[in-house]
């Protein structure tokens, strides 16, 4: 609950900053975050073109959220057991990448989701096994297969698979496509996310996971206390392995929700920000699986709802990853505020 | 050829260099320093943004606005570099997760002042400011040796400043009082306490150098790899210099061979890929070479590597 409450509070310290941005800028703040409700689908907007309405935007936050709640689980799962996975970036660019090739032989949702799924507990297991085996520090080694996958990936796209009109990767199929993009609903267009509630209840399941198994117990032994863990009698470095193998499935998972589902094709050359900013969004949900939920849906609100804001009100595109940079900002500091209230 | 290969490999290594350096400062006084990415990129676009605003006063042909860029970066990214500070050593937020909200905000602060700077001062809609091209210095004598000739040939002014900056640097660092001190406040902070240091003023200190040898090092970036001031130069060069001092096992010379190596196997590779006529995307395969280095090293030779001893952790005056 008072981690709830720090989280609330960095909300509210970085809305009144971006209030007086915009303020400064000579907008109306109040009429400005309004309009993110709006573009958000979580207000009525004044006008809507063709096969839109309330219901389709908020039908594509629900999609573009899908993602994040899977890679922030993956970032609040490392931190339980005491790993920082800085690599959920690499990992989702690799297992949205291994789900598109398969998807080209066997293009199925199901085939997608086990590739992806696979693919991201691969490099996470290689990233604990170096901890546990060599001692190699995992945000050292996962800052390194970031780059590593990230080069090779982009080499392997602009040579085999690009789409020499979008300069994007090639579209995975339609059928493999965990996003229903454009689907006819009462006469609306609407893009359905299958993946949504399966990260809902993947959160849900990893709750009950971390708070009532016994390799819930152990992984959250091993993160606070490697030593007496160890002194308890339990394997450190199993731990830490199935520890970074599950926190890189599910960074997998986001991967396929990114590249299979919210987008159809790969970026190449740039490893997906997303990785990055789960990061923060796992803190500011108090590394709690439910938590990252509502935090994964307050991020994407401001970064969908800020596209519609900087329309509406003649400003730049980019106060939407300030604002969402300054929430981070005050929930890195607000850790500490829990820390000294703890004591 | 070979002439090429030494130029670019110069050019890239040495601003790599630079930031490691920074980097090496911060982390020996125990903070871990992930930030570097966003260091660099704040500081070039201070740099910029000044070059761009001299300009107009002095001209594009004067040198003024190309020296006061980099001043600019130096301030720009040292000042931004505080921020990380005070979270890590005020506030005593965990500095990996410090780290990489640092880079966020400095991508996302950059790209919307950039824009807004753009729209409301120069009168444009673009994202980037356009620098004019750096000026190149060929050392009369030197540079007509064979081979190594071309060390000296085509410099960048700034190159000459970096290596001078670095040599300062290594006797700040190896040979200066101030030096000691932190390193023993990366080592053993509650040694350096009890001895009278203040931990938290040296570790500030070296966080704030960090972000200006970074603010250089960006600035550089932007005038040798692409003339100009954008987002794209979010490359991952800070996230290369940190494998780069790693791989120099945090020490100022054994993390200017490894930025050599990385450098020149960029330029050889390039060099290579050119010369077999083969797409300029294989350049993205030789890219991966400094990294599948680093992490092959810690591997093999993970025991030998040795981070300083209290790097990362949070130092509370209390906690004994």
């Amino acid at each position: 609950m008072r981690k709830f409450t720090l989280s609330c509070l960095a909300i509210g310290i970085s809305l009144i900053f971006g209030a007086l941005i915009l303020w400064l800028m000579g907008k109306n703040p109040g009429e400005a975050y309004m309009s993110i409700l709006q573009g958000a689908g979580l207000m009525e907007k004044a006008r809507y073109s063709g096969r839109q309405s309330m219901f389709t935007d908020f039908m594509s936050l629900v999609d573009a959220m899908t993602p994040m709640i899977f890679a922030s689980l993956a970032v609040a799962l490392a931190l339980k057991g005491g790993f920082f996975n800085i690599g959920v970036s690499g990992q989702m660019l690799f297992a949205g990448f291994c789900a598109h090739m398969a998807a080209q032989f066997l293009p199925s949702r199901i085939v997608v989701v086990i590739v992806g799924f696979v693919a991201g507990a691969v490099v996470g297991a290689l990233i604990g096994w170096l901890k546990s085996r060599f001692n190699v520090n995992e945000v050292v080694s996962s800052i390194m297969l970031n780059s590593i996958l990230m080069y090779v990936i982009t080499f392997y796209i602009y040579t085999f698979y690009i789409n020499p009109v979008s300069r994007n990767s090639v579209s995975v199929p339609a059928a493999a496509r965990l996003t229903l993009s454009g689907f006819r609903w009462e006469g609306m267009k609407v893009d359905i996310a299958l993946a949504f509630p399966a990260a809902v209840i993947t959160a849900v399941l990893l709750h009950w996971f971390i708070n009532k198994t016994t390799y819930g117990y152990e992984i959250k032994a091993v993160g606070l206390s490697p030593r007496a863990a160890h002194y308890a009698g339990m394997n450190v470095g199993r731990t830490a392995v199935i520890t970074m193998t599950l926190s890189g499935a599910l960074a997998g998972l986001a991967g396929v929700a990114y590249y299979c589902g919210y987008l159809a094709a790969i970026q190449p050359g740039v490893t997906p920000s997303m990785g990055f900013d789960a990061i923060a969004v796992s803190l500011l949900g108090g590394n709690n699986p439910l938590g990252c939920v509502l935090a994964s849906f307050l991020i994407t609100v401001i970064s969908k709802g800020s596209v519609y804001m900087s329309s509406r009100q003649n400003i730049e595109l980019e106060i939407a990853s300030l604002i969402t940079a300054l929430i981070l900002t005050f929930a890195a500091c607000s850790a500490v505020l829990d820390r000294r209230r703890g004591k | 050829m070979p002439d090429t290969i030494i130029i670019d490999g110069l050019s890239f290594s040495l601003p790599l260099f630079v930031m490691a350096v920074g980097g090496i400062f911060s982390e020996k006084s125990g903070i871990t320093n992930l930030a570097l990415e966003g260091f660099q990129g704040f500081g070039a676009f201070t740099g910029a943004f000044a070059a761009v605003y001299l300009y107009g006063v002095f001209g594009a042909d004067s040198v003024i606005p190309y020296w006061a860029s980099f001043v600019f970066a130096v301030i720009g990214g040292g000042v931004f570099a505080l921020l990380h500070a005070l979270l890590c050593v005020r506030f005593k937020a965990d500095q990996v997760i410090s780290g990489v909200v640092m880079n966020i905000l400095a991508m996302a602060l950059t790209s919307f002042l950039t824009k807004r700077i753009n729209a409301s001062i120069f009168g444009n809609s673009g994202n980037k400011f356009m620098l004019s091209a750096s000026s190149r210095i060929t050392i009369p004598g030197l540079s007509e040796l064979p081979v190594v000739g071309a060390v000296f040939r085509d410099i960048y002014p700034f190159e000459l400043v970096i290596v001078a900056v670095a040599l300062v640097m290594w006797l700040v660092l190896y040979r200066t009082v101030y030096g000691m001190r932190l390193r023993a406040c990366g080592d053993n902070p509650q040694s350096a306490d009890a001895a009278g240091i203040n931990v938290y003023a040296v570790r500030t200190v070296a966080v704030f150098v960090s972000g200006c040898l970074s603010g250089l090092a960006g600035m550089s970036f932007a005038y040798s790899v692409s003339a100009q001031f954008s987002p794209d130069i979010y490359l991952g060069y800070g996230y290369l210099s940190i494998a780069a001092l790693i791989f120099g096992n945090w020490s100022i010379l054994p993390a200017l061979f490894a930025c050599l190596v990385f450098g020149f196997a960029r330029s050889t590779g390039a060099a290579v890929i050119h010369g077999l006529g083969l797409p300029s995307s294989y350049n993205d395969l030789v890219r991966t070479l400094p990294y599948v280095l680093t992490l092959l090293l810690l591997v093999f030779f993970g025991r030998r590597n040795r981070s300083p001893r209290a790097l990362g952790q949070i130092y509370d005056k209390g906690m004994r």
